[in-house]
């Protein structure tokens, strides 16, 4: 490990101790942990019918207890056909973990591997790589994914790629910014004179030290496309015959008018909830992680 | 100023053709031929093809001299005969293959008759027992030679004005058996492609037609865009005066109760799902309270809604952006010199910290402009607006892909051309900023 990779660690940590330091972030932490618990608890669920190849608990239909008010049976009460708002929702957020993650997956590796390239090399390579990124930039975020969905196809696949292909932009651009600014400090000048390759340089001395940014845009890009995942449910572009909350509240939407609150206000509420953590979590880890913006905050 | 303005143009050129690219890729070739989800699946094979060539999906994408055609499916004689079932003088054998015993003149299966004006080729795969065999097609004969690939070719229609139908005569005697056989559609100019169809298009500002309401795009453009930028401007408007407000409110009580009450308020705003807005907006204000009407387009009353949920949805990023660009601001030099000068922070504020924040913040709103086109998608969805938003949404739940394409694209375009607008305005603000 280089000095300055020792260095940077150290920053980091101080900045670990930071963050951890606020009560504020500490709460998120808690409640992005209670939601992780939730979606692994619900993939377990999840995963176990599909073993045992049974009807899922979540879609067990009890047409002579719809529309049960919370109650001891049915914590959260239960929904048109009688299921439990409950597991549903506990479902809900299995798929939102599902999106937020995979979309990340996709969209994190392009922009870093496009971004650090055109960052450190420069010349042709960025002129190529600003092309494509001010390319998809231009093209409205919302109506491409739509239009990524709709020709990829119904279902989980097109609300992927759909969201995962638009996402990579902006990491590209982030990242790229700060590859360029690390290329110009001396320790990479210094690597060169060692003798190290391009691609060393950037793996084990550049990368680390970008690292925080990627950290930030994750932490604030997962609500953003939990988001998008749960309208295009909504619109009936996304996720079929399973529980996503955009479906959940296309449901409860028409019983609303009904009286049937419960389905609707849990909901939303566990959507909520953890777009606010994230989006706290974000901004703390960003005010802890990017000495330039701390210094610009106060 | 012109030169500036040139040469910027000349910079958006690749970017353009970039996106013309994008919506390419993504609708010809990852999308293909929407025909089949367009005409349902009744469709005949011709129906289909006719459809094809109209939209220009019948041609190799970016070049070649063949492209895929539906005038014979073709199948694997390992599993079935295929089209071929029922032509008498034809035997399926389950080895892979179809056995033709002569004397025979076997035609060849066709979808449909082939259309005008349209050459095909043939590729066939044979195993001949003996000489004399021959594919004969509209130009002339082939002679099969044992155990041999073979091309034909075939036009579609003869003078006379009867479809042509390619045939396998088989002299007595003789077997032929079939293996393989593909029939692709020839094109005698390899540049005229999908690629080149569309880019004509583009060109030409012809949009295509919506098959779903079977009206010219541009015709829905042009009646969509009324809707939207009366929903949209009062919101654009509405948004950055409120926004910015409440960022100099910020600026000016920074780190006191009521700039920490705006921050978190901001940051709970942005939390809420558009969905929620809508549908608790509906739900309480609408339908509850019975303030506003909740679905249609009739009078300025039915705007009234979607407005208010669209600025409350937008607050939260930009009072944030705004009062991080006028704190940046406050630690500038001439703040202190004012200060120094003894001016109070109202008159720092509203009369230099305002001024000079307004560059990024007209970057902003002019960043925002496309916004007023593609309008606010979900927004025009559930209130029934008839804008582009709605068109869109309909389009894609249709598969309309002409609309949703000449949608995406124009977004596209101004988009670049509000990026333009913001450079010019820098300029125009900042005295600083040369166009050179």
């Amino acid at each position: 490990m280089s000095a300055d990779v020792q260095i940077a660690v150290a920053v980091r940590s101080g900045a670990w101790a930071q963050l951890w330091r606020s009560t504020r972030a500490r709460w998120c932490i808690g409640i992005v942990l209670v939601y992780v618990a939730m979606a692994l608890y619900g993939e377990a669920v999840y995963q176990w019918h599909q073993w045992h190849d049974v009807v899922p608990s979540y879609q067990h239909q009890d047409l002579d207890r719809r529309f049960e008010p919370p109650g001891r049976d049915h914590w959260l009460g239960t929904d048109a056909l009688g299921r439990d708002v409950l597991q549903r929702l506990v479902q809900g957020a299995r798929i939102a973990f599902r999106v937020g993650i995979i979309t990340s997956l996709i969209a994190i590796p392009i922009g870093v591997l496009l971004g650090a390239l055109a960052g450190y090399f420069g010349g042709k390579t960025d002129d190529v790589i600003v092309w494509l990124y001010s390319t998809f930039a231009a093209i409205p975020g919302l109506l491409f994914i739509l239009a990524i969905a709709m020709v990829v196809g119904k279902g989980l696949l097109g609300v992927y790629l759909g969201i995962g292909l638009t996402m990579w932009v902006g990491v590209c651009r982030l990242v790229r910014a700060e590859v360029m600014k690390q290329r110009a400090l001396p320790y990479v000048m210094a690597a060169r004179v060692l003798g190290y390759s391009h691609a060393r340089i950037i793996v084990r001395h550049i990368l680390p030290n970008v690292l925080h940014i990627i950290i930030v845009a994750f932490t604030l890009r997962f609500p953003a496309s939990v988001g998008t995942e749960v309208f295009m449910s909504f619109l009936g572009l996304g996720v079929q015959g399973e529980p996503s909350w955009g479906i959940m509240i296309n449901n409860a939407r028409l019983r609303l008018w009904q009286g049937v609150w419960w389905e609707m206000t849990f909901v939303t509420l566990a959507l909520f909830l953890l777009v606010w953590a994230f989006n706290l979590l974000g901004d703390a880890l960003r005010d802890a992680l990017d000495p330039r913006v701390r210094s610009q905050r106060t | 100023m012109l030169r500036y303005l040139m040469r910027r143009l000349v910079q958006m050129i690749p970017t353009m053709i970039g996106v013309v690219l994008i919506t390419f890729i993504l609708f010809n070739l990852v999308g293909g031929s929407p025909a089949r989800m367009v005409l349902g699946d009744k469709a005949s094979a011709r129906q289909l093809e006719e459809f094809d060539e109209q939209r220009g999906f019948n041609r190799p994408l970016f070049f070649g001299r063949t492209s895929p055609t539906r005038l014979y499916a073709a199948t694997d004689f390992r599993r079935s005969a295929g089209p071929w079932t029922g032509s008498s003088g034809v035997v399926h054998h389950t080895e892979g293959f179809l056995r033709l015993t002569g004397p025979a003149s076997v035609p060849f299966p066709l979808s449909f008759a082939p259309l005008p004006g349209h050459r095909y080729a043939w590729r066939l795969e044979v195993r001949t027992s003996g000489e004399g065999a021959a594919l004969r097609v509209r130009d002339g004969t082939r002679e099969l030679p044992p155990g041999a690939s073979v091309q034909g070719w075939t036009d579609g229609v003869d003078a006379a004005g009867d479809p042509y139908r390619p045939h396998l005569d088989v002299p007595a005697g003789v077997t032929v058996d079939l293996v393989a056989l593909t029939c692709k559609r020839a094109h005698a100019r390899p540049w005229q492609s999908q690629w080149s169809h569309y880019l004509g298009q583009v060109l030409r500002f012809d949009f295509g037609t919506s098959h779903a309401v079977n009206r010219p795009v541009a015709d829905l453009l042009r009646e969509g865009i009324s809707p939207t930028l009366l929903l949209a401007t009062p919101i654009l408007v509405g948004e950055t005066v409120l926004s910015l407000v409440l960022a100099l409110l910020c600026a000016y009580r920074r780190g006191r109760w009521l700039d920490h009450t705006v921050l978190v308020a901001c940051v709970m705003l942005m939390s809420v799902n558009y969905l929620v807005w809508i549908v608790a907006g509906q739900y309480w204000l609408g339908y509850r309270l019975d303030l506003f009407p909740v679905w249609g387009f009739e009078s300025w009353s039915y705007l009234l809604l979607p407005v208010l949920i669209g600025i409350l949805h937008g607050l939260g990023p930009n009072v944030r952006f705004y009062r991080s660009i006028m704190l940046e601001e406050m630690n500038r030099d001439y703040v202190r010199t004012a200060r120094a000068k003894g001016i109070g922070t109202a008159g720092i504020l509203f009369r230099h910290v305002l001024k000079n924040a307004m560059i990024p913040v007209i970057t902003n709103v002019v960043l925002s402009l496309p916004f007023l086109y593609t309008g606010s998608l979900l927004l025009e969805t559930f209130f029934g607006i008839p804008g582009l938003g709605y068109i869109s949404v309909n389009a894609i739940n249709s598969s309309d892909v002409d609309v949703v394409r000449a949608v995406v694209l124009i977004g596209s375009f101004l988009y670049l051309a509000s990026n333009l607008m913001a450079d010019i305005a820098y300029a125009l603000v900042d005295p600083r900023v040369r166009l050179s």
